[in-house]
């Protein structure tokens, strides 16, 4: 198999065959971050600019760490400092970081498909850090090697998402990732937050939490966003918790050994109670660290099919 | 005025139900009995098909507030070359024409810059803000042919009657965008499969489908004209044609981009195809044709809406909604409907000329001796490739750039004069 | 491909392997050593050579396998990525006394690459290279101190390939020349 794009967009874009080439290259990637030197010369002399048009302290880290340890070097851009504020256009200000003789384009953004866009103005290469509630690839990337690596494959498990799929990028880059690698998927959440137009891509839609996770080896929580009660799609976080959080009860209704993800930040006592989240299911802080390597390996790949 | 016979035509004229080979000639800016012409000028058609003047309803010249996308001149010349002789000149323009004064404006600069008849459209509400009722006896004074608050819709249930009521007694229709704010808010393209797989924030078919209902109830109590924009879910057809049965007086119009494409169009960012009403399912698409073809739709309008390039080329979710659409309507409409013969040209034709003539309540819109002397010439036969460079239009915001086609407009005449000539 | 010449059979290797084996064990006679083989064809030679000691000595060598991909100079010169290999390092490299194993030794670049990667991982008390075929054109200054064969007259566009293989057909040194 071999690499041959300069963006990553979205999971929709890959074939299976090339998640799964991103993640085996993710896991000679974690070992770096495990040696004395948790560094390689790899990206040495190539350029990257974390151009975040959203706010975004966890995602923006983890690139920045991943770029690092790839030797490159790194400017930060944040919308509030950039000049998107003094009206330039979207288009215009990439145009002007890639006058810079910059190589990747690691961009985060509010509107879905913002990075498509630019991407096809730009020959350097553009990473997709999270469009609107479009794609997050690097989240599910690393969400799919936490499966991967902990139940030894992705084919034929039972998936659960539950919470804000409607409004989560981490939940369509999971779907689409997901299915390409043979996993079964359910969403779950209040019919409000959960549309039930994905059944038309092959996926089981559910409002009942016990039905939802009673088969699953994994759950994955996703952040319910307080703003979201004010707009009316739930009546609030105390009503949400008790019927869709995960707790000592609800944990019961699961596999023993069944996975609990969650992307972060966790809201404690909401999507799940803190025993669940420092319990023995939680593979929380470990997908974390996964979130490194998997980064440094999209880095890595992409930056190799910049063609300057 | 020069006289012209344009012979060996195909003549379709829908209100008096003719299509024939025959030849019409045109004096003193009039259809003439061609015998009666003393020096006329002889054009052999060559079999090509002449018919009434085309109308759009539904046009976006943009002049005032934004002449870089497009001005009265501009604007009307790709009406001439699109085979239209008059347009409906929506007022949401910067200032909108929601006074005498603004409709004066546009009345000048028509008969100075225009290349087609404009028909001016006043206002609702003042500033089509949906608050407060437009002077609409005074708009009316001073030439409008409908009123319109296109781009927006009353939310206000009374104030909308007392509106309907008000323009009943000045005569004038009602050309009203159907769209629930509340349900729509924050939309950028159709709530459905697409929206959901893209993430991007849905305008429900609710939305129309409510106050498409709303407007019907109003023309039932009111007993007068309401005329549905745009059209473009499949329960709008069927209020529509449901209520059309019972006698209410409502009318609606469908746009070629609605007859053509489906919002999976979008899954490529590309904001050519970001409108309002937004892309529908292909579902709603084929009950859209359904409701053209049955005639329970009686216009096709363009929404023709210029943007620059500038404007279109940022983020989907920033894009302004709309596409220009007066030089690719007939093609289009023509290669989906007639070519596929889900509907005869004689019908097709209907839609361009008798039916959005009756909407705005022209009496007698044909090619009867004494008619003033619009025409349409086009060759159904003709096949190409759409081309926005060659456009008229001070824009190009098309989605339909290098599509394959067929029917080419070949001339238009208005008033007796031959504004559009391609042959 | 237009030419592919046999220049050392399976026999004439293992001979050649046991000499450096020879000269290391000269060099290190208390067998207190760790062999570091690069991918690809390093590895299976490291593993043959640290047999060979082990007969010698009766002292099985400290074994490794590298991956130098993330320290190449060439990174998007290449039409294709490499694939990265794992990296199996299962002892301290701290002190240690390392011996580079390669199969053929031409520009050096890939030799100043695993020096770059070894170090990354441990400061070694010393480091030496062992190849099994030494072309001689170096580009630069590195130079082996074990060497199987020197082969120093093949023609600079020819390409000289090392292959440990099941069947013995195809193991060998060749001589192989490209032409489009």
């Amino acid at each position: 198999m071999e690499w041959k794009r300069k963006d990553l967009l979205s999971l929709y874009d890959l074939t299976a065959e090339e998640i799964v080439f991103l993640l085996d290259t993710a896991e000679e990637f974690k070992k770096v971050s495990e040696r004395k030197v948790k560094k390689v010369p790899a990206l040495r002399g190539k350029t990257v600019v974390n151009f975040f048009v959203e706010p975004s302290t966890r995602t923006r880290v983890s690139f920045e760490l991943a770029e690092q340890r790839l030797s490159a070097d790194i400017v930060n851009m944040q919308a509030a400092v950039s000049s998107l504020r003094k009206g330039e256009t979207l288009l215009d200000t990439v145009r002007n970081i890639e006058a810079l003789q910059v190589d990747l384009v690691v961009m985060r953004h509010s509107a879905p498909g913002a990075q498509a866009f630019i991407a096809k103005h730009l020959s350097c290469g553009v990473v997709n850090a999270g469009d609107g509630a479009h794609s997050h690839p690097t989240q599910a990337l690393l969400d799919i090697f936490t499966i991967r690596e902990k139940k030894g494959c992705v084919k034929g498990l039972n998936v659960a998402i539950v919470g804000d799929i409607l409004h989560s990028r981490v939940a369509r880059s999971n779907i689409w990732g997901l299915l390409k690698l043979g996993a079964n998927v359910t969403l779950a959440g209040p019919a409000t937050l959960v549309p039930r137009e994905f059944e038309e891509i092959g996926v089981r839609v559910c409002h009942n939490l016990r039905e939802a996770i009673a088969d699953a080896d994994v759950v994955n929580l996703l952040r319910i966003q307080h703003e979201r009660q004010a707009a009316g799609f739930f009546p609030s976080t105390g009503e949400y918790a008790k019927f869709f959080g995960i707790n000592r009860e609800t944990l019961k209704w699961m596999k023993p050994d069944a996975l609990i993800m969650h992307p972060g930040p966790i809201n404690r006592d909401v999507e799940l109670t803190s025993e669940v989240a420092d319990g023995p299911n939680s593979v929380i802080l470990e997908q974390v660290t996964n979130g490194l390597a998997v980064r440094m390996a999209v880095l890595f790949l992409v930056a190799g099919c910049v063609k300057k | 005025m020069k006289e012209y016979i344009f012979k060996n035509a195909r003549v379709i004229d829908p209100l008096r139900n003719i299509d024939t080979r025959g030849d019409i000639g045109v004096a003193d800016g009039r259809i003439a009995e061609p015998a009666a012409l003393k020096n006329p000028q002889i054009i052999d058609l060559d079999g090509k098909t002449l018919t009434p003047g085309f109308i759009d309803l539904h046009v976006h010249l943009r002049q005032p507030g934004n002449n870089m996308a497009e001005t009265i001149a501009s604007g009307t010349a790709a009406a001439a070359a699109g085979g239209f002789t008059s347009v409906v000149a929506m007022p949401n323009t910067n200032p909108p024409a929601d006074t005498a004064g603004a409709i004066e404006f546009l009345r000048q600069t028509a008969a100075q810059k225009g290349v087609v008849h404009v028909l001016p459209c006043g206002c609702m509400t003042k500033g089509y803000a949906g608050e407060e009722m437009a002077g609409i006896g005074s708009l009316k004074a001073a030439g409008v042919v409908a009123l319109s608050d296109d781009g927006r819709c009353i939310q206000d249930h009374a104030l909308m009657r007392h509106v309907v009521e008000y323009a009943k007694s000045f005569g004038l229709p009602i050309l009203d965008h159907c769209e629930d704010k509340a349900l729509a808010a924050g939309g950028v393209m159709h709530e459905g499969k697409w929206s959901v797989l893209l993430g991007m924030n849905g305008i429900s078919g609710a939305a129309e489908e409510l106050m498409v209902a709303r407007n019907i109830i109003l023309a039932r109590n009111i007993g007068w004209k309401i005329h549905m924009q745009h059209v473009s879910v499949k329960e709008s057809v069927e209020l529509l044609r449901n209520a059309r049965a019972k006698g209410i007086p409502v009318t609606g119009e469908a746009t070629p981009h609605h007859l053509t494409l489906t919002d999976e169009c979008i899954k490529k960012y590309d904001t050519n195809y970001k409108m309002n009403p937004p892309l529908r399912s292909e579902e709603d698409r084929l009950a859209l044709i359904a409701g053209v073809a049955d005639g329970t739709i009686t216009a096709i309008a363009t929404d023709h809406a210029p943007h620059t390039s500038t404007a279109k080329l940022v983020e989907f979710d920033d894009a302004p909604f709309g596409i220009i659409g007066l030089e690719t309507a007939l093609p289009l409409t023509y290669t989906e409907l007639v070519a596929k013969g889900v509907v005869t040209l004689p019908e097709l034709v209907a839609k361009f000329t008798a039916g959005p003539a009756e909407i705005l309540g022209f009496e007698n819109y044909s090619l009867a001796p004494g008619r003033v002397a619009d025409l349409t010439i086009f060759d159904p036969d003709a096949h190409y490739v759409i081309d926005k460079k060659k456009f008229k239009s001070n824009s190009r915001n098309t989605p339909f750039d290098g599509w394959n086609v067929q029917c080419r407009v070949v001339m238009t005449v208005v008033g007796g004069r031959i504004v559009y000539d391609a042959r | 491909m237009t030419l592919k010449k046999l220049l050392y059979s399976p026999t004439e290797m293992e001979d050649a392997v046991d000499r450096m084996a020879g000269a290391i064990q000269a060099e290190f006679p208390d067998g207190n050593l760790a062999l570091v083989g690069l991918y690809m064809q390093g590895v299976p030679l490291s593993e043959r050579l640290a047999e060979a000691l082990e007969k010698r000595t009766g002292r099985r060598p400290d074994l490794a396998r590298l991956d130098i991909s993330l320290y190449r100079d060439d990174f998007g010169k290449r039409s294709a990525l490499p694939l990265i290999r794992e990296t199996v390092i299962p002892f301290d490299i701290s002190e240690a006394n390392i011996i580079l194993v390669d199969d053929v030794l031409s520009s050096g670049r890939t030799i100043r690459a695993a020096l770059d990667a070894v170090t990354d991982y441990g400061r070694p008390r010393l480091i030496r290279l062992a190849v099994l075929a030494d072309r001689g054109c170096p580009e630069y200054p590195i130079r082996a101190d074990y060497v199987g064969f020197s082969l120093f007259s093949i023609p600079e566009n020819h390409k000289v390939v090392v292959h440990f293989n099941e069947d013995p057909e195809e193991t060998g040194v060749f001589e192989m020349e490209w032409k489009r």
